[in-house]
């Protein structure tokens, strides 16, 4: 994982107008956008949509950032943007089909990797909020404690026990482990 | 999940196409500064589209002209917090919001307080609702179209959260139009100050907050073409 230090040069050169710190911005986040997503939404195809359209929304925002603050929380601030787009798109595609008539098509049955994904969101779902914000933006964004603190205004501490709070009830939801996943 | 390094060809071909240098925008605070002609008109329009109010004789011009002025720079700090939230990632704390929020309430509270000891008036009887009425429409009315203003400002960034930065600049601008407001209200009766003027204040909010959803709905989606098999990075 790239560290912010070094995205933030790229990011100047990118508004300066440089193709090759595009690149590099784009090699350095990409991973990490598609992982993002890939959290919550559990088509693939969708994922790589989404990623892409987060690229390309951060090119017509690329002058919102501000050097030389990190740039890690601007990307997943408009990812968080996409996804919201996404998620009232579908719900509005999903209310449209709900008021047609009911056609059921013969559906492919979903891949193993589909299931688990889907598994995940669902035990996600479970965790409580504050816990289930800290772990994702940990494991799924990839942001430290320090950066998650700053974010959601406790300290790295707490923001640390909530992730590892929320990985331990994640580990018994989806092993069927009830042991003690809480203090 | 995989790795992969490859650009879509339809992002890269989208960057090539305008690579322009960007100049990167400025802190909120100073962008704030471009509210700072809708502030002055809000606060010079209303008395002088109504006329002064009638007892401004018994407030010293540090109690009229400078304390609506002070409102005034209290209304455009709320618009500056307004713009700070709507640069994506840069959410404000749930600490910071509810200061944003509390400000926006105690400044006008405290200036009616300060105004209603130094020179108290109450509304003739039988025109209580009439002149509820009528603040209540000219906040309202002098407000709105300023909140054009910050709202364009706030959709250039792409706010993470449409309805709390539309809050904040509505809620922003409402606190700056009832600084102009208290120059042409003579009346200073509680009752009065917070249903009539706090209450045009909460709809300039909710106001704000409709507006930025709105303008978050019709926001345009970049086209994001079909890629060649291969040329999507899969």
């Amino acid at each position: 994982m790239a560290g912010d230090e070094r995205l933030v040069p790229l990011m100047i050169a990118y508004q300066a107008g440089r193709i090759d710190a595009f690149e590099a911005l784009h090699l350095a986040l990409a991973d990490d956008v598609r992982r993002f997503f890939a959290a919550s939404v559990p088509e693939p195809s969708a994922v790589r949509d989404l990623a892409q359209q987060t690229f390309l929304e951060l090119h017509r925002a690329r002058h919102t950032y501000r050097p030389p603050r990190p740039v890690r929380p601007w990307v997943f601030g408009i990812a968080v943007n996409v996804r919201r787009r996404h998620r009232r798109e579908a719900m509005s595609r999903a209310r449209r089909e709900a008021d047609a008539p009911a056609v059921m098509a013969d559906a492919p049955a979903p891949s193993p990797d589909v299931v688990g994904t889907v598994a995940i969101r669902r035990a996600l779902e479970q965790i409580p909020a504050g816990r289930r914000r800290a772990w994702i933006l940990h494991h799924v964004h990839g942001f430290s404690f320090e950066e998650i603190g700053a974010r959601l205004g406790i300290g790295a501490g707490a923001a640390k026990l909530r992730s590892s709070r929320a990985m331990r009830g994640l580990r018994a939801l989806l092993t069927g482990d009830r042991g003690r996943d809480d203090e | 999940m995989m790795s992969d390094h490859m650009i879509p060809a339809a992002v890269l071909d989208e960057v090539r196409r305008d690579l322009r240098p960007v100049r990167p925008l400025a802190a909120p605070l100073v962008r704030a500064l471009i509210v700072l002609p809708v502030g002055i008109a809000l606060l010079a329009g209303l008395p002088l589209s109504w006329g002064l109010r009638r007892n401004i004789g018994e407030l010293a011009p540090w109690a009229s002209w400078g304390l609506s002025g002070l409102e005034s720079l209290a209304g455009l700090l709320i618009v500056g917090a307004a713009l700070s939230e709507a640069v994506p990632g840069r959410r404000l704390s749930a600490r910071a919001v509810t200061l944003t929020l509390l400000a926006g309430a105690l400044v006008p509270a405290a200036l009616m307080l300060i105004t209603s000891w130094l020179a108290p008036a109450e509304e003739p009887p039988g025109v209580t609702v009439r002149f509820a009425i009528e603040c209540f429409d000219q906040i309202l009315l002098w407000a709105m179209p300023a909140v054009a203003v910050p709202a364009w400002l706030a959709a250039r960034a792409w706010p993470e959260r449409p309805a709390v930065a539309g809050a904040f600049y509505g809620l922003g601008t409402g606190v700056m139009a009832d600084a102009g407001a208290r120059l042409f209200c003579w009346v200073s009766s509680p009752l009065h100050v917070l249903l009539s003027h706090g209450g045009a204040i909460v709809a300039v909010t909710i106001g704000g907050a409709f507006v930025a959803t709105l303008v978050d709905r019709w926001r345009p989606r970049p086209r994001v073409r079909a890629s060649a098999p291969g040329q999507d990075g899969s």
